[in-house]
């Protein structure tokens, strides 16, 4: 496989559910090797369905996508040796961890992609237990899935991905349904990963800390169109753009006779929510 | 984009029922009993998990073992031919669950109690004098003119049947209690068991906790809302296909991200597996003491014809 372009590229990339359910319009983008891209957007404008083109899950109906220096197509994924080879290479964090963890025990589940990917055995019993020993699950690896909290179910999916050691990760929606710690936790994690060199690509709407994880966004609107790629730190100035793409909210409250309107974040809340009233201290509603 | 509340929600309720116990007490309908089933499984399913990881003697023997030494007891206990052979078995898995450290009430509600009991109901028939001629031990009068009984080769068939099914559901359960699901389907898997068979139980048992819960949470959901106290079977059938059908959705939503997420790791049709357990000198241990019993019980058996 040649690397010379980028590891991603679409270029016209539509999609729509039934056909007549859109869901992507004519995406344009690159990720190059070693890039940390968050795609962002309000619910439903596609973020999920992007990420399952780009791992080779659903196929675009208009437009074309490369990956690893090959058209990423129902076709070339049906020949056995660029199917192995693309899937060696790609991991894919589901946002419904329960649909991921599948297997009767957590250690089954880790030892699945190895297993399937053709390592040898005791190399897939080396790389089960460090991962488990990264995520911190080890006394999980007997335990079913129905016995772990949704925290653990979802340490377990990434443990499941991290195995085969891939180069890309594709992510969805990584901190939803997490608690505080966890949540700080994961965001480390990918932060060391994106370290590491590996290239990352991750749908979320959650903006905290986005400039510490990635190093460029790329904006769906809900026309489900790009709107905007670039820095997270430009992405993030861009009130009018963060407004547009139902990112932000324009925050309106009382004082006396007079109501102020501003526009809002989530991590603006939480930065400063020892000023704003106590009813707008809930971050996912606020 | 500021949300407008229609007054109604804004103005408190004023004609609402006082909030005491002025209502009739209600009877536990299909729905609630079917719900409470569910409940009930899962928290047997979960206590089923517990005595497997107890640390008796049946638990530490390998599935594959057990296995093979449970249908080689089963094929064991369908060939012997005497009721007190077939006791001294019962007795044995008795001191089986004791060793393996089983909750003995539960051990015994779940073998010894409903099974012999709607077995010995359903061959009690042929302890009667025409069904199976013989000696009358029990006299139960005249029917239409003729002497009718309990006889002695009626009693001791029926009781042969009832034995030999008791043996065989102690010897399950006793399996059963002592083995983790993983373990058992690994077990299967390396007894020849096709690997997408085992693979789609092992996924069907996993995904029930998942299926369950949401039955249980649109129940719950359902309960939560205020309804009419005049309930009707034909408002249970509609909650009832209503779930179903939003069910069928879910599970369908789930297959495929299941798939998706099979496939995005490299799943082809070809599901590999990992096989781990090795014999220790228990398993060998174990495996030479069934072969003896299977042995002694056939020969005394033999011995008493």
């Amino acid at each position: 496989m040649q690397r010379s372009e980028p590891l991603l590229t679409c270029e016209g990339v539509s999609f729509s559910y039934l056909g007549r359910f859109p869901a992507l319009r004519e995406l344009s983008f690159e990720v190059e090797t070693g890039e940390s891209v968050a795609v962002l957007g309000a619910n439903g404008c596609g973020k999920s369905t992007l990420l399952k083109i780009l791992g080779g899950l659903v196929f675009a109906d208009e437009g074309s996508c490369r990956a690893f220096g090959h058209e990423l197509s129902e076709r070339a994924l049906s020949d056995d040796g660029f199917s192995l080879a693309f899937r060696a290479r790609t991991g894919f964090v589901f946002q419904n961890s329960d649909a991921q963890v599948f297997s009767p025990t957590v250690r089954e589940e880790v030892a699945f992609g190895p297993l399937q990917l053709g390592l040898e055995r005791d190399e897939v019993e080396r790389r089960v237990s460090d991962a488990l020993a990264m995520l911190e699950i080890s006394e999980l690896a007997e335990r079913a899935p129905y016995q772990l909290s949704a925290g653990q179910k979802k340490r377990v999916a990434l443990a499941s991905v991290l195995v085969s050691s891939p180069e890309l990760l594709l992510v969805d929606e990584p901190t939803a349904g997490l608690d505080p710690r966890s949540r700080q936790w994961l965001l480390e994690l990918f932060g060391e990963l994106r370290g590491a060199g590996k290239t990352i690509v991750l749908a979320t709407h959650e903006l905290d800390q986005l400039e510490w994880i990635t190093n460029r966004c790329l904006v769906l609107s809900e026309e489900h169109r790009l709107i905007a790629s670039g820095p997270p730190s430009e992405i993030l100035a861009d009130f009018d753009l963060l407004l547009a793409a139902n990112l932000i909210h324009e925050h309106a409250h009382r004082d006396g006779p007079l109501v102020h309107a501003y526009s809002h974040s989530a991590a603006h809340h939480r930065e400063s929510a020892g000023r704003v009233d106590p009813g707008c201290s809930d971050r996912e509603d606020c | 984009m500021a949300a407008t509340a229609p007054e109604w929600l804004l103005a408190s309720e004023t004609d609402l029922a006082p909030c005491a116990l002025t209502g009739r007490r209600r009877r536990r309908g299909f729905l609630e009993k079917t719900i409470q089933a569910t409940a009930r499984f899962l928290q047997s399913a979960i206590r089923s998990e517990e005595t497997a990881s107890e640390h008796g003697l049946l638990q530490r023997l390998d599935a594959r073992v057990k296995l093979v030494s449970l249908v080689a007891l089963l094929l064991a206990a369908a060939l012997v031919r005497h009721v007190s052979v077939l006791l001294a078995l019962l007795l044995a898995t008795l001191a089986l669950a004791v060793s393996s450290r089983l909750p003995l009430r539960l051990f015994l509600t779940r073998a010894w109690l409903y099974v012999p009991l709607f077995t010995g109901i359903v061959v009690a028939p042929a302890a009667l004098s025409f069904v199976t001629p013989g000696e009358v031990v029990v006299s139960l009068g005249h029917w239409f003119g003729h002497p009718v009984g309990l006889t002695h080769q009626g009693l001791e068939s029926a009781a042969l049947v009832v034995s030999r099914v008791t043996v065989s559901i102690s010897l399950v359960v006793l399996v059963a209690m002592t083995t983790s699901w993983p373990r058992l389907l690994a077990a299967l898997r390396t007894l020849l068991c096709p690997k997408l068979l085992v693979l789609v139980i092992g996924m069907t048992y996993r995904f029930l906790f998942t299926l369950l819960g949401a039955v249980e949470e649109m129940y719950v959901a359902r309960e939560a809302r205020p309804r009419s106290s005049e309930r009707s079977v034909r408002q249970g059938r509609a909650f009832v296909f209503a779930s179903v059908g939003a069910l069928f959705g879910k599970t369908q939503a789930l297959s495929e991200d299941v798939h998706q997420a099979m496939v995005a790791r490299g799943y082809d049709g070809d599901a590999r597996m990992l096989e781990r357990s090795r014999l220790t000198l228990v398993d060998v241990a174990w495996i030479g003491a069934c072969i003896l019993v299977v042995m002694l019980l056939l020969g005394v058996d033999r011995a008493a014809l």
